[in-house]
């Protein structure tokens, strides 16, 4: 249970975030809203690139905003990037192993291979794990992002678009995935996408941003129904669902 | 322990020095800024046409004027040439591969100009300047005209280009360059036009001070290619690659340091180091005081 | 077959071909080269040697770390006077004076790159093109150690300066160049372990983005910084060693152009490739000897460097050790292709 209130984030004149108060349960939690709404300002924040002005995260009863960014990658935070960040000149197993051993993450019970094996498993790339991830395709160097993300027990994975880019039937794939990693690995999600179905699919709660505020928040659904939130969309964006 | 008499002669002569410091440095700093381009053939380009002239005076037998002419005019060609041939391919890449293709070329001006005019036979070259054999005094120092024009040249055009980058259209657009191109572009600044510019005046500028130093420093490749460079840089790096005035500034402490720490007997051997030990300390203080990390961009 | 992993590190079928080409190598350069070359050609390879173990660490900084020196012969200047001092100072044997060469050398590269390492790469290297004109100057006052005491180990006074030290077992030309290769061998695995464990993972993420290794937890500053000090470390086993093979060392060798020469080799070589630092040695010590015996300019090499340099970073980026071996195989797939055009037409022309 991520809880956040009142976060306020401030660039000179631009608010990307206007007290934005919502709790993020455990399970699949979708973030939508148009272009510029603040999306990944809040992924910023959460992983300690962006210092904000007012507010409170509390993860798990942590006050994540009082750790510095290395220290919540070691506490079990986990982001992937819009932009493609698998590493072309490594193997598959290098770019899951470097997440796995800087973020220190703990081997009781298990050994850093297997954890790291696994989670190329868990994610479903089919190629040998010791090709280079240049040599993948596309499809599946964004699968090397999401092994990333689930390596050496996460707490929270935050992932933005992780689809960005890929056909539909791939985008499918890549949501049963997401869909199973609160389950398997005991770790919140939080998904950022433009892509309805892809959210629809995977998400049990969705929040909207709109201007940096807070518009809507609740069950997928209901949300995707909501007036304000259509108009959101439509006035700057077409909705894909 | 000098006395003030005695230190003096060495004020003049970094103040001359710092003026001509200040000079290329500016020109480094305005087309990094611009262009992005931190170009360190800078004292190379200088160097060459400060050799091209001296063949043509004293070789060829051309009109001093005509001959210095020569020089900033192959500071010019050579500067803009290497802006339109190699600023394209290396546009979107790393400031510092930018940097690091300027050495090659300082390298292919460095080796031409020793194949040309090589030092071998001991032969030293003097590039004297009209203006050198008319002196006055101011205390007990002796100051020659190439000095004050050195030092005249130097906070004159600071004081230009600043005023050219704060008052005209073109500096509006040179200055819109160096916060964030792709939004220049879109905004309508002709980007390629307002880099050809600063492309150019970085070639008048890096064509004077090399006639300059030739005259205050001599007629040899290598001091003119890399100790002129180094002092340029280092005053261009403490006003943090930004502040024309902070270049000037920096520029003459370079050359008053440098010069004065000559009458000293404990560090008169080391005076050269001064670049390097200004640029050290201005640097430990920018990133004593932080910030430095704080404009840039994330993500 | 999938072979046995060694932790981290996995060894796979390619290293084993890569392991028979250095076998292969070393093999050469033990035996064959001494027994073919002249003695005067010894004394240059152990210089390129060293100027290769230079290349290697630069190489690292340049193509793992996205970090230029452009002051690294200055670095090695210092590995060499602290070299030469420690040899005329003590009868430590040479191989424990490396070591604390290396060390000192690392620290002192290490402390001269902090203040500009939390800036951008630029201040990094403008700060370094900066110390390698201020060491220049330093080391003409100060002079290399001639065998005299006081710290600085320099009498102008001495016409005849007796010859630095080299160890017992590798006292002849020859000798120093097999003990100078077997030195280059173990620092390339020093290199190889680097790049294939966990630094060389954190650097590749650094090289990558930033951001993206902030995330992953990466103290970006602390590998930044290991990287800095590998490379100056391995830069003082290169001036220890152009210290014994040298015999007697003059200021003049280490200008501040030949840093921005260095430079220009490491990126021609290819620093993304630690093969790049034998191109780059080659072309740093053996090229200039080459053009020094068929009476040609030196200037020549200049311009050849400067338009490398400028090749390189404007169409092939990975540099002649990964580009070489693709232009060859492009060159012969034309040449076959050539004789297959011949031979048919001939054939049928029998036929």
């Amino acid at each position: 249970m991520i809880e956040i209130d009142g976060l306020t984030l401030r660039y000179g004149g631009v608010t990307p975030l206007d007290s934005v108060t919502i709790q993020f349960p455990m399970g699949t939690n979708g973030l939508i809203g148009p272009n510029g709404a603040g999306k990944t300002s809040f992924f910023n924040v959460m992983s300690g690139f962006a210092r904000p002005q007012e507010g409170t995260i509390t993860a798990f009863g942590e006050d994540l905003l009082a750790m510095p960014h290395f220290r919540r990658a070691r506490w079990g935070l986990r982001r992937t990037f819009q932009t493609e960040q698998a590493i072309q000149e490594l193997s598959i197993y290098e770019n899951v192993a470097l997440i796995h051993e800087h973020a220190k993450a703990d081997t009781t019970g298990t050994s850093r291979r297997e954890d790291i094996l696994g989670a190329i498993e868990f994610v479903g790339i089919k190629s040998d794990p010791y090709a280079k991830v240049a040599s993948l395709s596309a499809h599946e160097r964004r699968l090397v992002e999401l092994a990333r993300a689930v390596v050496g027990k996460p707490r929270v994975v935050l992932l933005d678009e992780p689809a960005a880019g890929l056909p539909d039937d791939e985008t499918v794939q890549m949501g049963e995935v997401i869909k199973r990693i609160p389950e398997h690995m005991d770790a919140l999600v939080i998904l950022v996408d433009h892509d309805m179905t892809l959210v629809q699919n995977t998400c049990t709660k969705v929040a909207v941003l709109d201007f940096g505020k807070l518009i809507a928040d609740g069950p997928t659904a209901e949300v995707l129904r909501d007036e304000q939130v259509m108009r959101a969309y439509l006035g700057t964006a077409e909705v894909k669902a | 322990m000098p006395s003030w008499t005695q230190l003096q002669p060495f004020i003049v002569t970094g103040l001359s020095l710092g003026g001509v410091y200040a000079l290329s440095g500016t020109g480094i700093v305005v087309l990094y800024r611009t262009t992005g381009v931190l170009n360190l053939a800078f004292g190379a380009i200088g160097m060459f046409g400060a050799f091209l002239s001296w063949q043509l005076i004293h070789e060829e037998g051309w009109p001093q004027g005509l001959g210095f002419l020569a020089a900033v005019a192959f500071s010019v060609v050579a500067m803009w040439l290497y802006g339109m041939v190699f600023g394209p391919p290396l546009a979107q890449r790393d400031p510092l591969v930018k940097a690091s293709a300027t050495l090659g070329f300082a390298l292919i001006l460095l080796g031409a100009s020793s194949w040309i005019w090589s030092a071998a036979g001991g032969a030293t070259r003097f590039q004297p300047i009209p203006t050198d054999t008319h002196h006055f005094s101011v205390g007990e120092a002796m100051v020659n005209w190439t000095q004050v024009i050195a030092l005249a040249v130097g906070v004159l055009v600071v004081v230009l280009t600043g005023a050219l980058l704060r008052f005209t259209r073109l500096g509006t657009a040179m200055r819109a360059l160096a916060n964030d191109r792709e939004v220049s572009a879109v905004l309508g600044v002709p980007v390629r036009r307002v880099e050809a510019v600063a492309w150019l005046w970085a070639g008048v500028l890096s064509g004077v001070s090399g006639l300059l130093l030739s005259d205050l420093v001599g007629l040899d490749q290598v001091t003119l290619t890399f100790i002129v460079l180094i002092s340029s840089v280092a005053a261009a790096l403490i006003a943090r690659l930004r502040s024309i005035l902070g270049t000037l500034v920096a520029g003459l402490g370079i050359g008053l340091v440098d010069a004065c720490a000559q009458p000293f007997s404990g560090i008169s051997r080391y005076h050269d180091m001064a670049p390097f030990v200004l640029a050290l300390v201005g640097l430990l203080f920018v990133t004593r005081k932080g910030g430095a990390l704080a404009g840039r961009r994330i993500v | 077959m999938r072979l046995p992993a060694l932790g981290t590190i996995r060894v796979s079928r390619t290293d084993g071909i890569r392991a028979l080409v250095v076998l292969g190598l070393m093999a050469i350069g033990l035996f064959l080269l001494p027994a073919v070359l002249t003695v005067d050609w010894m004394g240059v390879l152990a210089a390129a040697a060293c100027y290769t173990i230079t290349a290697l660490g630069l190489g690292i900084l340049v193509g793992r770390v996205g970090l230029v020196s452009m002051g690294q012969v200055a670095i090695l200047e210092i590995g060499a006077w602290i070299g030469a001092r420690l040899l005329f100072a003590t009868s430590l044997p040479y191989p424990v004076v490396i070591v604390i060469t290396a060390i000192l050398t690392g620290v002192i590269g290490t402390i001269i790159g902090l203040p500009a390492l939390r800036l951008s790469g630029l201040y990094l290297a403008l700060i370094t093109l900066m110390l390698a004109g201020a060491v220049t100057i330093l080391l003409s006052v100060t002079n290399f150690p001639n065998g005299a005491g006081g710290f600085l180990g320099y009498d102008s006074s001495t016409t005849i300066p007796p010859s630095i030290r080299r160890p017992s077992i590798a006292d002849s030309d020859t000798g120093f160049w097999r003990y100078a290769l077997v030195v280059t061998l173990i620092m390339f695995l020093v290199a190889l372990w680097h790049v294939r464990s966990k630094p060389g993972r954190a650097w590749a993420a650094i090289r990558q983005s930033e951001p993206s290794a902030m995330a992953a937890g990466i103290n970006i500053t602390f590998y930044k910084l290991w990287a800095l000090l590998l490379a100056s470390t391995l830069t003082g086993v290169g001036g220890a060693l152009l210290a014994g093979s040298s015999g007697q060392l003059y200021q003049t060798a280490f200008s501040t152009d030949q840093s921005i020469q260095l430079l220009a080799v490491v990126l021609m070589g290819g620093a993304y490739t630690l093969w790049g630092a034998l191109v780059a040695g080659f072309l740093f010590s053996v090229v200039p000897h080459i053009l020094d015996l068929w009476h040609l300019n030196s200037s020549l090499l200049l311009i050849l460097f400067g338009v490398g340099v400028l090749q390189v970073l404007t169409t092939a980026p990975q540099g002649i050790a990964v580009q070489f071996p693709k232009d060859m195989a492009n060159l012969g797939r034309l040449i076959w292709r050539g004789v297959r055009l011949v031979v048919p037409a001939r054939g049928g022309a029998g036929a």
